[in-house]
């Protein structure tokens, strides 16, 4: 082979291995940009699940909060203690006197 | 250089760059505040189970309630902060309307105020502290308010805080919710303290990462330990009965001047208690406001010498043993007696000479006890006490729960088996009491006392297994005991405050208390034990009364306020005179 022969093969083979290099380099920048993309999507999404879940939870809270409270007022309002209280401040007296027949 | 290897060499720069940050942030940076707020194990606290009565109504309950804290940094005078929010956190006690309040009271309340500002004042000095609490188990409508002020710094907390609806109603037997050490909330005493494991369930765990602005990160394990909610119980207790008995029993001791009043009722077929009070008695939601000596459950806790009720334990032995009969007669009773050097006197020192057994019982004659003591011997009314179990606890569901006070048969002489005969010399609880007049109206069946019906689990009820019946005496030896029981309410000293048209089976008691090694006369605990309607019970109660100052006796202050308990439950019951 000649000198120059030999000298125009290396310059080809150096452009096929460069071609690879780029395509190779393209490859992976594609696809840790589209990684990339993902995981902020995917984190944006979390965000907001995680914001959607603690309004969800606050709101069991409060419910159950709610509904206690609630309990807690019947309780108070149906107890004997207040019932009789109520019923002496309306006027209601024992009967004095039970006959059984 | 080509641009390949510029490229190479900028990015193998960044990675550097950034695991040198990492490792910068992982191990050399010291920021421990701000990194436990990302990631934290929240403990998630188990709501309380309820105790509700027989109707289902909630004796003991959860409210929602708040942990008040401050935040030292962001507060600029200390005093102002303590004077704006010092009134609302004293005791709930003086949550009347100040116009209800008596002088004496709004001068307590001011010291009150005073002090609380003085405490606030100084937690909040310490700038260094990044919280500190103000206050705990705050009710809701004080956070409001507080809330409202919109003061910097004060942050709330929410949290439960356990709720009595009928507030001192049947107090000795719930007990109460207070903080054990750790400042976890902890039963105490009754209910509360005996089924504590049970009431309290199991605090969950939450593992949990946050980002910077508090909201969680769901790539992690998010709940790691559900909180498993307390088991609620349902109890035997009838509310009504244990309003009316309430009602009675303090009406009654004040009546009778005396220092306490208890009051079981029970259902003889079953050992279910439908009531049990004390008087004076206290305020679960307010506890701290009370003398620690009124928290034990006198009806359980207390033993005392039962005087004349125990007559029926020694008669049960000695008919059962056949050692007497209701006839035969008293040989001894002509007269005091004369026993290892004590003398043995009637309690009006009346005598009764040749009287029947079941007179005996009538007249509550201590001299014919001693003799029906001699026929039966030591071992045979030891043997008995220990069978009807005055030596071990009844079972029941109450942490405080107590037993009675027998001396070893061993140390038993001549004077102990006379005076044991009749109540005195030994110490018994007001509940074994119970238990066994429930034994006698049960045909001879003694069936321990209970208070829990049933308990809910995850919202299954599931119903309490009844303890096993055991047969003490004969059917016989019931009746017969129960037939002089009604003789000795008949014509008894008591006989004239009895309801008209039913039978009832009772014995009144008046033992003189011991102090420092003799017996006060002026001192007694006046009690009357029994059941009705005799031939078919529907309810054992028992009245006891320590130290009443109107009359020491049992049958002037026990037996009218037992007549009185009674005629109220037979119309709540609808128990007629035809149900003798």
């Amino acid at each position: 082979m000649l000198k120059k022969d030999f000298k125009l093969a290396k310059k080809e083979n150096f452009n096929v291995g460069g071609k690879i290099h780029v395509r190779v380099l393209v490859a992976v920048t594609t696809v840790l940009t589209f990684l990339i993309f993902a995981q902020l999507v995917f984190a944006n999404n979390l965000a907001i699940d995680g914001q959607k879940l603690s309004q969800v939870e606050e709101e069991i809270k409060n419910l159950q909060a709610e509904n206690t409270a609630l309990k807690v007022e019947i309780a108070k309002a149906s107890s004997f203690t207040t019932l009789s209280q109520q019923a002496n401040d309306l006027g209601f007296m024992k009967p004095s006197k039970v006959t059984v027949f | 250089m080509n641009r390949l290897k510029i490229l190479q060499i900028i990015i193998i720069a960044v990675a550097l760059s950034i695991i040198a940050r990492l490792f910068y942030w992982q191990f050399l940076a010291n920021i421990p505040s701000q990194s436990s707020s990302y990631s934290q194990e929240i403990k998630l606290p188990a709501s309380r189970g309820q105790i509700f009565a027989s109707d289902n109504f909630p004796l003991a309950t959860n409210q929602e309630a708040f942990l008040i804290y401050a935040k030292p940094k962001e507060i600029d005078k200390e005093s102002d902060l303590a004077k704006k929010i010092a009134p609302f956190l004293i005791s709930e006690k003086y949550a009347t309307a100040g116009a209800n309040l008596l002088e004496e009271q709004k001068k307590q309340k001011e010291t009150e105020i005073g002090k609380k500002e003085e405490e606030i004042t100084q937690k909040i000095k310490n700038k260094n502290l990044l919280w500190v609490q103000i206050g705990r188990k705050v009710p809701k409508n004080i956070k409001n308010i507080l809330d409202e002020l919109k003061i910097k710094g004060l942050g709330f907390e929410r949290d439960e805080k356990r709720f009595y609806p009928e507030a001192s109603m049947a107090a000795h037997l719930l007990g109460f919710v207070g903080s054990d050490k750790f400042g976890d909330d902890t039963g105490y005493f009754g209910l509360e303290g005996f089924f504590d494991e049970k009431l309290k369930g199991k605090s969950g765990k939450l593992g949990l990462d946050k980002d910077p602005f508090g909201f969680p990160i769901l790539v992690s394990k998010y709940r790691t330990v559900e909180p498993k909610e307390g088991e609620s119980l349902i109890l035997t207790i009838d509310r009504t009965i244990q309003y009316i008995v309430e009602q009675k029993l303090k009406a009654a001791t004040e009546k009778y001047g005396a220092k306490q009043g208890t009051v079981i009722v029970s259902q003889p077929q079953t050992g279910q208690i439908l009531a049990m009070a004390t008087y004076p008695s206290y305020d679960p939601n307010l506890f701290t406001e009370f003398n620690e000596k009124d928290y034990k459950n006198p009806a359980v806790a207390d033993t005392y010498e039962p005087g004349s009720t125990f007559k029926l334990i020694t008669i049960a032995a000695a008919l059962d043993t056949a050692v007497v009969s209701p006839q035969t007669k008293c040989e001894v009773c002509s007269g005091p007696r004369q026993i290892g050097g004590y003398e043995i006197s009637t309690w009006n020192k009346k005598y009764y000479p040749n009287s029947t057994i079941t007179e005996v019982i009538q007249h509550s004659d201590n001299v014919g006890m001693t003799f029906v003591a001699e026929k039966l011997g030591t071992d045979k009314l030891f043997d008995y006490i220990q069978k009807f179990g005055f030596d071990k606890n009844t079972g029941i569901e109450l942490q405080e729960e107590t037993t009675g006070v027998i001396r070893d048969k061993e140390q038993w002489r001549q004077i102990d088996l006379a005076t044991a005969s009749f109540g005195q010399g030994l110490a018994v609880t007001p509940i074994q009491m119970v238990q066994t007049v429930q034994t006698i109206a049960n045909g001879g069946k003694q069936i321990p006392p209970r208070l829990v019906k049933a308990v809910i689990e995850k919202d299954k009820q599931k119903p309490v297994k009844q303890p096993a019946e055991k047969q003490l005496i004969s059917q016989k030896t019931a009746a017969q005991i129960t037939e002089m029981m009604v003789n000795a309410v008949e014509n008894g000293e008591a006989r004239a405050f009895k309801p008209k048209g039913y039978r009832i089976a009772g014995k009144t008691g008046t033992a003189q208390i011991p102090l420092a090694g003799h017996y006060d006369p002026e001192k007694t605990i006046a009690s009357f034990v029994g059941f009705a309607p005799a031939q078919n019970p529907r309810f054992v109660m028992l009245v006891r009364f320590t130290e009443p100052s109107s009359s020491i006796f049992g049958s002037e202050t026990a037996a009218p306020t037992f007549f009185e308990i009674a005629k109220e439950i037979f119309s709540y019951l609808a128990i007629s005179p035809k149900d003798n």
